[in-house]
């Protein structure tokens, strides 16, 4: 029964042939889906750092930390995210030199118009392209400078050319194949144009991680005049204030995030070692009580006993 | 013997710790950090000391294998998050690194010449 055969192999051929030309057929972005018709816009101070071979990802990154003030040399940024085993540079290894340089990094919407608010802002956006396909890719970091809505053109700082002129669609589609990952850079206390509330806190958070406190302190502040009185704005608040060593100024942010939430637990630890830190040992036992009373998750329960013992071992003088 | 070897573990594993937390500023011990709440699906959130300790070791070592100087390995593990030093953790190989590089050869160049020329790819421009 070869003709059955045959028949079996077309019939499984057929969708796959669907499935590829959706693929191709489902190419949807376009300039016209920007909030502006007709409009431009351009940041043309934005300085350019033409790049070396395979450095498009430190000369991207330079371009957009120094349009954010900071002053970093393209040599620093090359020790910081060049990775000479690859190539190129990782994703990850850019968010992580923008924070050691003291700035935040943001993870924009993954649409044109997000591109188009940030440059309102003055913010230029690096942006990771695949200028290749998807079976022979060439990753691109470049950093879309102008948007030209009525000739559908995207102005960039791109490898070497200063000033490149590429139409709307195809920087769409490279970008698509590029996952739509872009970034800004943001100064302590800067919003971004149109804030994803978890997605900003996560990238404050990840400063804490790193040890700047100082920034993550000035960044939710800044988040708690958009956000008033938000839960986690003020944990990280208090959180900075404690990794600073100002402690009499994270019991208070503590305490105000206990009025709004008297049930979060992390905030009475970190309320009880704010409190500790300031010699005020039973006040400080006298939390996590309160704490132990109302939890009921395990994780935390071990942490609360955790912090207890601390706080009774520096009670005895060990410091 | 085997207690005397993960004795020397440990020891490695806290002086690389030690070493690795040469921070600015660092969280007094006890502290719950925000992650926790920003995210509380993430694994990220709960991750143990000793799981992220692993992963810096871990990401150290692919960094320098991948060329990066050893001075500046611990400077680049500062920037990284938790829940990015666990996405590198053993995948450095795998991630996308944006750098030009392109290898084109025989028959793929016509079908990359073609799709450049309809827009499809921007693959041939200045590097």
């Amino acid at each position: 029964m070869p003709g059955a055969i045959r028949v079996h192999r077309k019939s499984r051929l057929l969708p796959a042939l669907f499935v590829l030309l959706a693929g191709c057929a489902s190419i949807p972005p376009s300039v016209s889906e920007l909030p502006v018709r007709g409009g431009s816009i351009e940041l043309a101070d934005t300085p350019f750092y033409p790049q070396e071979r395979y450095q498009c990802g430190p000369a991207a990154l330079t371009t957009v930390l120094a349009q954010s003030g900071a002053t970093a040399s393209l040599d620093d940024i090359v020790d910081k995210v060049y990775l000479p085993g690859r190539q190129g540079s990782l994703q990850v290894e850019l968010l992580a030199a923008t924070r050691t340089e003291g700035r935040l990094p943001y993870v924009i919407d993954g649409r044109l118009t997000a591109i188009w608010r940030e440059l309102e802002m003055g913010r230029p956006v690096l942006v990771l392209q695949n200028l290749g396909v998807a079976a022979i890719p060439r990753w691109h970091y470049a950093v879309v400078v102008g948007i030209d809505a009525e000739r559908g053109e995207v102005f960039l700082r791109s490898g070497t050319d200063q000033r490149r002129v590429t139409p709307g669609d195809t920087f769409l589609r490279t970008w698509q194949r590029g996952d739509y990952w872009g970034i800004v850079v943001l100064s302590p206390g800067e919003l971004p144009a149109n804030p994803d509330r978890s997605r900003y806190f996560e990238a404050i958070a990840a400063l804490e991680q790193t040890g700047r406190a100082e920034e993550a302190a000035i960044a939710w502040q800044a988040a708690l005049e958009h956000w008033p009185n938000d839960g986690v704005a003020l944990l990280g608040l208090g959180n900075a204030r404690l990794v600073l060593g100002d402690y009499r100024a994270a019991e208070d942010v503590y305490r105000e995030l206990l009025d709004v939430d008297p049930g979060m637990v992390a905030a009475r630890n970190n309320l009880a070692l704010a409190l500790a830190e300031q010699g005020k040992f039973a006040a400080a036992l006298r939390q996590i009580d309160i704490a132990l009373s109302e939890n009921h998750d395990a994780a935390l329960e071990r942490e609360l006993r955790d912090t207890e013992a601390s706080i009774r071992r520096r009670e005895a003088g060990g410091g | 013997m085997a207690l005397q070897k993960a004795r020397g573990a440990l020891a490695r594993l806290v002086s690389v710790s030690i070493i690795c937390m040469g921070f600015a500023q660092v969280a007094p011990a006890g502290m719950i950090g925000t992650a926790h709440l920003v995210n509380e699906e993430s694994r990220a959130a709960s991750l143990s000391r000793i799981e992220i300790l692993l992963a810096r070791q871990d990401v150290s070592r692919q960094l320098e294998a991948f060329g990066v100087d050893q001075a500046l390995v611990v400077e680049r593990l500062n920037g990284l998050s938790h829940a990015e030093l666990m996405e590198l953790e053993g995948q450095i190989e795998s991630q996308v690194a944006g750098g030009d590089v392109v290898a084109i050869v025989g028959v793929v160049f016509i079908v990359l010449l073609i799709l450049e020329l309809v827009g499809v790819t921007d693959i041939f421009k200045s590097f």
